[in-house]
């Protein structure tokens, strides 16, 4: 592993180390040339996202880091079968940061390190693919935008429906008026989780730089599993984390509608009574004038499943009512149910007939031409970061609304602030842990 | 008073599986039918197995297979069909005998056209009793599970080894030809070693015999095992494997204790490649592999049973599901333990395991035989 001094790195705050690299900003890679990107977060997803940009021949993997090195061979594994170069293994990002020959940074880390990795990524120069939720915090996200626009950045988030084909028909099927005027649209996300064991806390494991891993959050006793996926300090929640899909698409169907003027959560930690601090029921109402978006999710309704793998690509439609990830648009003339996953869509008219179907595959690899495309093109992605935020902004919303006592809020799209609670305005931007810290001038 | 009718029926060729391959030498087979007055005809099958190695702390695990067509198909013969000192554990070596009692199965219109395969496999017997669990939930573990402190476990025998690309490549040829269980990657000739060849047969780059089989799903490798009549091993069975219990003989003996119960490693302890002793296989070529190692090249390193290669060469595959559904719809997860020739020291220990799609096929994992309670023949 390359030593880094990071005392030395340390020394320049992330807005200083920027300063440095707008001078310096790389060229897009023209036509022929790979674009080299640096993965960060060697999970499930970061693992997937690696292995699939890595089947690119116009890409080429070189950084695969985490800061827990078992991650390591899962990883390496699938780049090395499907590229000839061998990734360099790393558990501290800047490295990739700090290498001008790489494009890009897939930043596929739990939810606390999206919004920093993004922002010194685009400081250091870095176009990035962003997993979803895009942001831990209201700020942050807003930061994001302003970091990507500063410095010029192409920041796509991972929110891959956007890109699939069959979502766009169905925007514009309703966007042609055939469902006439849109007063509701309703989005499901109903999984099933176990309640989680509790274990006591332990040891930081060898090979874990677990400081990293907390990075701008708190460095709480490191307690093994996926309990940040349930704590505030980490996560934007099981829910949120997932619902964030349906939430994007019914604001892509609705032809990008920017903010809600309210919100109000029912719902909390009702049936996981597990000592977790994030709800595992959640149940939303946004208001954006005429239009009401509801949210219905939880986390114990194991009937609800999500589209199954044999349905995603092909020529089949989800069992809609027990589809766990579905959005459904009301109309004055009609109704539409679209599923997730490559679930296509069925429209009815104002009888309940079947007015149009449209059968759906995923976007994963879409999405990933789009990303890399506008890397030579400098043109904004199909989920541009300011989409991103707006979309992840109704996972926050719906987060303080509960965390102040389920209060309808009233929100400002100007100041991205909530008018009629000071509460509510306290969780907007969390405490950063130094030297992880999101500056107010990016 | 019954009278034996002996007709003595050579029966075909016997085929022996050699112990390079990491199948146990099995040799001077004899097989002949003989007819009863009452039960039908039975088949008499003789061999010897001399494997200096085989006691009851480490016997072999022998089965049968049988083809009534000339080798175009075959069977496996069930353990509660068979009769004699030389089938399913066997903890001594010699001459072995066994009576295969069957009454459709044994009789052959066409002798001629009767072939038998027994084939043995080095076990480590870890016997009953506690012993102490360590992987708790978390980092990537089955966090649904109860796992209590010292878990106890009945008897049960694992391979010595772990599956070898001969053993592997004895199956695929069993197999009548079929594609099933292969696939190309598994000619990568550092990373496996499997050939396809024209015909539908199967070949094993010379060379590459004593090496772990790779690119195996967990399918495949449940597959091979029933093939056997054996199955993957537990998680907890194969942390125990590789720690120990609290007694080496059990806890109805409890003569032998352990002196690590809680070992880290198989051997103990210290890191992988401490003061530059390399003690299993991992993401180093310092410990003389680029890539995995013929089984058993690290065996002064094995498991207080004289399993080798549970740390590093490949991760295993086991029986056990990952079933946090924090990515519901993704559910079906297996468990993979012992990390692997691509692994950091670290993860060769006994308690971080890896989950991994059951349809995966990776060049840094393989698998090892279990016979024990539950799901094997």
């Amino acid at each position: 592993m390359k030593s880094l001094n990071r005392r030395e790195f340390m020394k320049g705050t992330v807005g200083a180390a920027a300063g440095l690299t707008l001078l310096s900003q790389p060229k897009a890679r023209a036509a022929g040339e790979k674009v080299i990107i640096g993965v960060m977060g060697l999970g499930g997803r970061g693992t997937f996202l690696a292995e699939s940009f890595a089947q690119r021949p116009d890409v080429e993997i070189a950084y695969l880091c985490d800061p827990n090195t078992r991650r390591f061979a899962r990883a390496r594994e699938v780049v090395e079968e499907t590229q000839e170069t061998r990734p360099k293994m790393i558990q501290d990002f800047r490295e990739i940061l700090d290498d001008k020959s790489v494009d890009a940074l897939i930043n596929a880390t739990p939810d606390h390190w999206h919004g920093l990795g993004t922002i010194m990524a685009c400081q250091a120069g870095k176009d990035v693919y962003v997993e979803k939720p895009m942001a831990h915090n209201i700020f942050e996200g807003r930061k994001m935008i302003e970091a990507a626009r500063k410095y010029k950045r192409v920041v796509q988030v991972g929110m891959q429906s956007r890109s699939a084909a069959y979502s766009s028909k169905a925007k514009e099927y309703i966007q042609s008026g055939k469902l006439g005027d849109i007063y509701v649209v309703r989005v499901f996300n109903m999984m099933q989780h176990p309640m989680r064991n509790k274990v006591p806390d332990q040891p930081v494991p060898e090979g874990f730089d677990y400081d990293m891993w907390c990075g701008p959050a708190p460095k709480l006793p490191y307690n093994p599993g996926r309990q940040w996926l349930n704590q505030w300090e980490y996560s934007v929640g099981p829910i949120p984390g997932d619902l964030i899909h349906q939430l994007d698409m019914s604001r892509f169907l609705m032809n990008d509608i920017p903010y809600p003027k309210t919100v109000f959560h029912a719902g909390g930690v009702n049936a996981l009574n597990d000592g977790r601090e994030i709800p595992d029921t959640q149940m939303v109402t946004f208001e954006y004038g005429p239009l009401t978006l509801m949210a219905e999710s939880a986390l114990w309704t194991p009937y609800m499943k999500k589209i199954p793998a044999n349905i995603r690509d092909s020529d089949r439609f989800p069992d809609w009512p027990f589809c766990s990830t579905r959005v459904e648009v009301l109309g004055t003339k009609g109704f539409m149910y679209y599923g997730r996953h490559g679930g296509g869509w069925l429209a009815y008219d104002a009888n309940g007939e079947l007015a149009h179907s449209e059968y759906g595959r995923q976007g994963d690899k879409e999405h990933q031409d789009n990303f890399i495309d506008c890397i030579r093109t400098r043109k904004r992605p199909n989920a541009d970061v300011e989409i991103g935020h707006k979309s992840v902004l109704l996972c926050h919303m719906a987060n303080i609304s509960y965390r102040v006592g389920n209060l309808k809020l009233e929100f400002n799209p100007q100041t991205e602030r909530f008018t009629n609670c000071d509460e509510a305005n306290t969780y907007i931007k969390r405490k950063y842990r130094e030297p992880w810290i999101v500056p107010e001038n990016v | 008073m019954l009278r034996k009718l002996l007709l003595s029926i050579v029966i075909a060729a016997l085929f022996c599986r050699c112990s390079y391959s990491q199948w146990l030498e099995i040799s001077n087979f004899k097989l002949r039918q003989e007819s009863t007055e009452l039960a039908g005809p039975k088949i008499i099958i003789e061999y010897d197995i001399n494997d200096p190695n085989i006691s009851p702390e480490s016997p072999a695990y022998v089965f049968v297979r049988y083809s009534r067509d000339s080798g175009k198909t075959w069977q496996f013969i069930p353990m509660d069909s068979l009769r004699g000192n030389g089938f399913d554990i066997v903890g001594k070596s010699g001459h072995k005998e066994i009576v295969w009692w069957g009454t459709g199965q044994t009789s052959f219109a066409d002798a001629n056209q009767v072939k038998v395969r027994v084939s043995g496999i080095a076990m480590a017997r870890v016997p009953a009793g506690k012993f102490v669990m360590k992987s708790l939930p978390g980092s990537g573990r089955d966090e649904s599970k109860e796992i209590t402190p010292e878990p106890n476990l009945p008897l049960f025998y694992m391979a010595k080894h772990e599956t070898t690309i001969s053993m592997y490549t004895d199956y695929l040829n069993e197999l009548d030809g079929q594609s099933e269980g292969w696939n190309p990657r598994m000619t990568n000739e550092n990373r496996c070693g499997i050939v396809r060849n024209d015909n539908g047969t199967y070949s094993v780059k010379p060379g590459r015999e004593n090496y772990p089989v790779t690119y195996v799903s967990w399918y495949d490798a449940m597959n091979f095992l029933q093939w056997c009549g054996l199955r993957l091993p537990t998680e907890a069975e194969w942390e125990k494997a590789l720690r120990g219990g609290f007694y080496l003989d059990g806890d109805a003996v409890k003569k032998k204790p352990n002196p690590m119960p809680e070992r880290r490693y198989p051997w103990g302890d210290e890191s992988p490649g401490a003061d530059s002793v390399f003690r299993c296989n991992f993401d180093t070529e310092d410990d003389g592999f680029a890539y995995s190692a013929p089984v058993g090249s690290f065996a002064r390193f094995a498991s207080p049973y004289g399993i080798c290669d549970l740390a590093g060469n490949v991760a295993e595959w086991t029986l056990d599901w990952y079933t946090t559904s924090y990515h519901a719809g993704l559910d079906g997860f297996r468990m993979v333990r012992g990390g692997s020739w691509m692994a950091v020291p670290a993860a060769c220990d006994a308690i971080t395991g890896a989950t991994q799609l059951p349809l995966k096929e990776s060049s840094i994992m393989g698998f090892r035989a279990v016979k024990g309670p539950g799901k094997s023949r």
